[in-house]
C-alpha cells in the first residue's frame, strides 16, 4: 500500500525512537550526565554536549504548547485530514514535538490542554506517527490509519447511508422526474483505495504506462506531485466501484442504455495511494421520442479534497 | 566593541515587483550584474569603485558552489572580501552589516550586496515542474538525515503559514488577540503603499473589513496578513568614508547591527513568542549608542502581520505582551507618529523572494537620502531595520543614520 504523504525515514540515530513507536511505546534519549532529554533525538545532548546519552520510555503525557487549524492543507495530499490540527506537544520531560492532535473537536482545542499519545499506524509497514489527544478522551491508544483501515471504516458508514425505501419513480412520469433535477449533491459513496497496483494494474490493460503513472521513483523525484498519480481514466471507470447512496430508484422502463458523456473533466490528480470517493446529482431531465434522457453529473474526488478529480456529466435514456 | 558608522549606504536598485508568470527571465549572474550597474548608477560610482562581494548563495541558477567567484569574473570585478550569506528574509541585513564590516576593517572600500531574485530562463534539457517540485514542501529539507524531513514533514508541519500560526496563536494564549489590531498592520501599511507607485498594490485600498473577511489559511492567520511572492531583486552599495564623499546620495551610515538565532523550527526555542530580534537590536542599539525614541521610521520585516508585532514588542518599540493595544493607538503610516514600513512592507510591496528584506533596507535608505517621494518623511535622520528568516528563526537588526 504506498501513500503519497511524506513518511520518515529513519536512521541510525534516530530507528529506536520509531521503533518504540511502532511497538506502542514512546522512547526519547536522556543524557546521563546532566538529565536534559532530548528530542529529536541526537547522538548527543544539546546542553551539555555529552555523549552518554541513554533510551529511556516515557508516559507521553505533557501540555499542549501551540497549535493552529489550517483551512488550506499544508500539501494537497494532506485534505483528507482537514482541517489540520497542527500542534506541539511540550511532553512532561520538557521536551517539545511537532505533531497534530485527533480525536478532539475542534472548540475543545485550547493553549495548556492536557493530552496523552496516541500511536497512529500510517503505513502497511507498520510506520507508526505519534499523535496526541485530550487527556480526558476515551481513545484507543493505538490506532490503524492505513489507507486500507480508513476506507473499511468509510464502507461501514456508506453502508449506513444507504436508504432502505427508495422513492421510486416511473421512468415515463415526466413531472416525477424532472423533480429529481437538483443543484445540491447526494451523500458520499462508499471509499476505495487507488493504490499503485491498481495504477499498474490499468496500465498494462490500456497500455497508457507513462511513467508518472507507473515509475514511483522517477516520479517521486521529477513528478510536480512528489510521486506517481492514477490515469483520469482510470479515476473514472472506478465510479463503478463507488456505490453512491440515493433516496430514490427509476423504475418501470425496459431499458436503460449509457448514452456517454456530455462533459468529462479531470480537475485535480490522485496521487497512487488516496482514498476517493463519489456523490450525485441529477443535472438535467429531457423526454426524448425515444424516451426519458436524464443526465447526471458524477463527481468523484481525493477524500477531504474541495476540488473534485473526475467530473463526468453521464447521460442516461430510459426506454 | 562593533562598527563606528565609517560604513554607508550609497546607492540602491531594486526591481519591481512583478508575478512570476510574466516577470523576464533573466540568468541570476545576468541580474547581479545588471542590479550593480543600476545601483552604482544610483550611487555616481564606477565599477573600478567595488572591491567586496557579499550575495545570496542559496538557489543561485547557475553554480550551487563558488558563486561568489563566478560572480566576479561574470561582472569583471577584483574583490578583497567575498561572502555568500544562507539566512533567509534575513540576508538583507546580514548582507548590509557584512559589508559594513569589511568597509570599517580597511578591507574594501565598496562592496555590492546583491540578491537575484526573479527566475532564470530554461534551458532544453530544463523541467519547468523544478519550481513546483521545490516548493511542494516550502523550503523544508527533504534531505535523509534532516530533521524536519523526519519529524515535521510526516505530521504536514511544512513551509511557514503553520509556523508562524502556532506562533500567533500562543501568542493569543499567553497576552490576549486582537484580530483588528492585527489587520491594522496590514492596513496601515497600504496606507503607506499608496504613496508608493513601485508596489504590487499600489491603488488598491484596503480596509480592516476587507483583512478580516478574507480567506482564514491558518488560524489565526488570513490571507491578507501574509505576503504574496513575486519576483524582484535587488542591490545595494556599501562604502568607506571617502568613496560616499564622492557618491551622489547623502549616505546611510551603518551605525548598529545585530543578528541571532539559535533554532530552525520555533519548536524548539526557550519561549516562541519571545524572539531572537530581541538581542539582536539590544546590541544594535548599545552599540550605535541610541535610544528606540531616537528612531524616525521603522522598516520592519513583515512576512506576516505576527512578525511585525512581535518585531514591535521584542525590539523595543512596544510593551511585551502590549503590542495590539500600542498598534491601535499608534498611526503607522509615512504621515503617522510611528512610521513604519513606508514603503508599504512586504506586506503591500510584494516579497521577492530573500531579496524582499532589502526593500525594507533601501526604503530606509530612500527615507534617509530623502527620495522616498510622496512619503517623504519630513525629518529622517535614524532608522531602525529588521530582517527575518524562516520561522522567527534567524532576525537581525541595522540601526541606519543619515551621513
Amino acid at each position: 500500500m504506498s501513500t503519497n504523504k511524506p513518511l520518515p525515514t529513519p536512521t541510525e540515530i534516530s530507528a529506536p525512537y520509531w521503533n518504540g513507536l511502532k511497538a506502542g511505546r514512546l522512547t526519547i534519549p536522556q543524557c546521563k550526565s546532566c538529565g536534559h532529554w532530548v528530542f529529536f533525538p541526537r547522538r548527543h545532548c544539546d546542553k551539555c554536549w555529552s555523549q552518554d546519552l541513554a533510551w529511556k520510555e516515557v508516559k507521553g503525557t505533557g501540555t499542549l504548547y501551540t497549535y493552529t487549524l489550517t483551512r488550506v492543507p499544508t500539501l494537497p495530499d494532506f485534505a483528507d485530514e482537514m482541517p489540520q490540527k497542527m500542534a506541539v506537544v511540550e511532553l512532561d520531560e520538557g521536551v517539545r514535538i511537532n505533531t497534530t492532535l485527533i480525536g478532539v473537536d475542534e472548540s475543545e482545542i485550547k493553549v495548556d490542554m492536557r493530552v496523552k499519545p496516541v500511536f497512529d499506524t500510517v503505513s502497511a509497514d507498520g510506520t507508526t506517527l505519534l499523535r496526541f489527544t485530550a487527556a480526558g478522551k476515551d481513545m484507543a491508544e493505538r490506532i490503524d490509519s492505513t489507507p486500507a483501515a480508513l476506507a473499511a471504516a468509510a464502507e461501514a458508514a456508506a453502508s449506513a447511508a444507504e436508504v432502505a425505501d427508495r422513492r421510486q419513480v416511473r421512468f415515463d412520469d415526466e413531472a416525477a422526474m424532472k423533480s429529481l433535477v437538483s443543484e445540491a449533491y447526494s451523500a458520499w459513496s462508499n471509499q476505495i483505495v487507488v493504490d499503485q497496483a491498481l495504477i499498474d494494474e490499468f496500465a498494462k490493460l490500456s497500455g497508457d504506462d507513462y511513467w508518472i503513472h507507473t515509475d514511483p521513483e522517477r516520479a517521486r523525484k521529477q513528478s510536480p506531485f512528489g510521486g506517481t498519480i492514477a490515469h483520469g481514466a482510470l479515476v473514472q471507470v472506478l465510479q463503478s466501484r463507488l456505490r453512491i447512496p440515493l433516496d430514490y430508484e427509476v423504475v418501470g422502463f425496459n431499458n436503460m442504455v449509457n448514452y456517454g458523456s456530455d462533459r468529462l473533466r479531470f480537475p485535480a490528480p490522485v496521487p497512487a495511494g488516496s482514498r476517493i470517493h463519489a456523490r450525485t446529482r441529477v443535472k438535467a431531465v429531457e423526454k426524448l421520442p425515444k424516451g426519458m434522457q436524464l443526465t447526471m453529473e458524477i463527481v468523484t474526488h481525493v477524500v477531504g479534497s474541495e476540488r473534485p478529480s473526475v467530473i463526468n456529466d453521464l447521460v442516461i435514456l430510459y426506454m | 566593541m562593533g562598527l563606528k558608522g565609517n560604513a554607508a549606504i550609497v546607492g540602491a536598485a531594486q526591481y519591481r515587483p512583478e508575478k512570476y508568470a510574466t516577470a523576464p527571465r533573466m540568468f541570476h549572474l545576468e541580474q547581479v550584474a545588471d542590479l550593480a550597474g543600476r545601483a552604482l548608477a544610483d550611487a555616481g560610482l564606477k565599477a573600478a569603485d567595488i572591491d567586496g562581494l557579499v550575495i545570496h548563495g542559496p538557489q543561485f541558477h547557475e553554480a550551487q558552489v563558488f558563486v561568489p567567484a563566478m560572480a566576479a569574473e561574470y561582472l569583471g570585478l577584483s574583490l578583497n572580501f567575498a561572502e555568500v550569506v544562507d539566512l533567509g528574509g534575513c540576508s538583507s541585513v546580514a548582507a548590509v552589516w557584512r559589508a559594513a564590516m569589511a568597509v570599517e576593517m580597511g578591507l574594501c572600500q565598496a562592496v555590492l550586496c546583491v540578491i537575484p531574485a526573479r527566475m532564470a530562463p530554461f534551458g532544453p534539457d530544463e523541467d519547468p515542474s523544478w519550481m513546483a517540485r521545490a516548493m511542494r514542501f516550502g523550503g523544508h529539507s527533504t534531505a535523509f538525515g534532516a530533521p524536519e524531513a523526519e519529524f515535521d514533514l510526516p505530521y504536514g508541519h511544512m513551509g511557514q503559514n503553520t509556523g508562524y500560526a502556532m506562533i500567533a496563536q500562543r501568542y493569543a494564549a499567553k497576552y490576549g488577540y486582537d484580530p483588528v489590531a492585527m489587520a491594522k498592520i496590514a492596513v496601515d501599511q497600504r496606507t503607506n503603499a499608496l504613496a508608493n507607485p513601485d508596489a504590487s498594490f499600489f491603488g488598491k485600498p484596503l480596509s480592516i473589513e476587507d483583512v478580516l473577511a478574507s480567506k482564514m489559511v491558518a488560524e489565526p492567520l488570513r490571507v491578507l496578513e501574509i505576503v504574496m511572492p513575486v519576483a524582484g531583486g535587488a542591490a545595494v552599495i556599501v562604502a568607506s568614508k571617502e568613496v560616499a564623499a564622492r557618491a551622489r546620495n547623502r549616505g546611510a551610515c551603518i551605525t548598529g547591527f545585530g543578528e541571532h538565532l539559535y533554532f530552525k523550527s520555533p519548536t524548539y526555542a526557550n519561549e516562541m513568542t519571545d524572539t531572537p530580534i530581541g538581542p539582536a537590536a539590544e546590541r544594535a542599539f548599545a552599540m550605535a549608542g541610541i535610544k528606540r525614541s531616537d528612531i524616525q521610521a521603522a522598516q520592519l520585516y513583515d512576512c506576516y502581520t505576527i512578525t511585525v508585532l512581535l518585531t514591535l514588542e521584542d525590539a523595543g518599540f512596544a510593551p511585551k505582551g502590549e503590542g495590539m493595544r500600542w498598534v491601535r493607538e499608534h498611526d503607522l503610516t509615512y504621515k503617522g507618529n510611528f512610521p513604519m514600513n513606508t514603503h508599504g512592507g512586504q506586506l503591500s510591496f510584494g516579497q521577492s523572494g530573500t531579496a524582499g528584506g532589502m526593500s525594507q533596507v533601501i526604503e530606509a535608505f530612500h527615507q534617509i537620502s530623502g527620495r522616498a517621494g510622496e512619503r517623504q518623511l519630513k525629518r529622517c535622520d535614524t532608522v531602525f531595520v529588521s530582517g527575518t528568516g524562516g520561522v522567527m528563526s534567524e532576525q537581525g537588526a541595522l540601526i541606519l543614520q543619515g551621513a
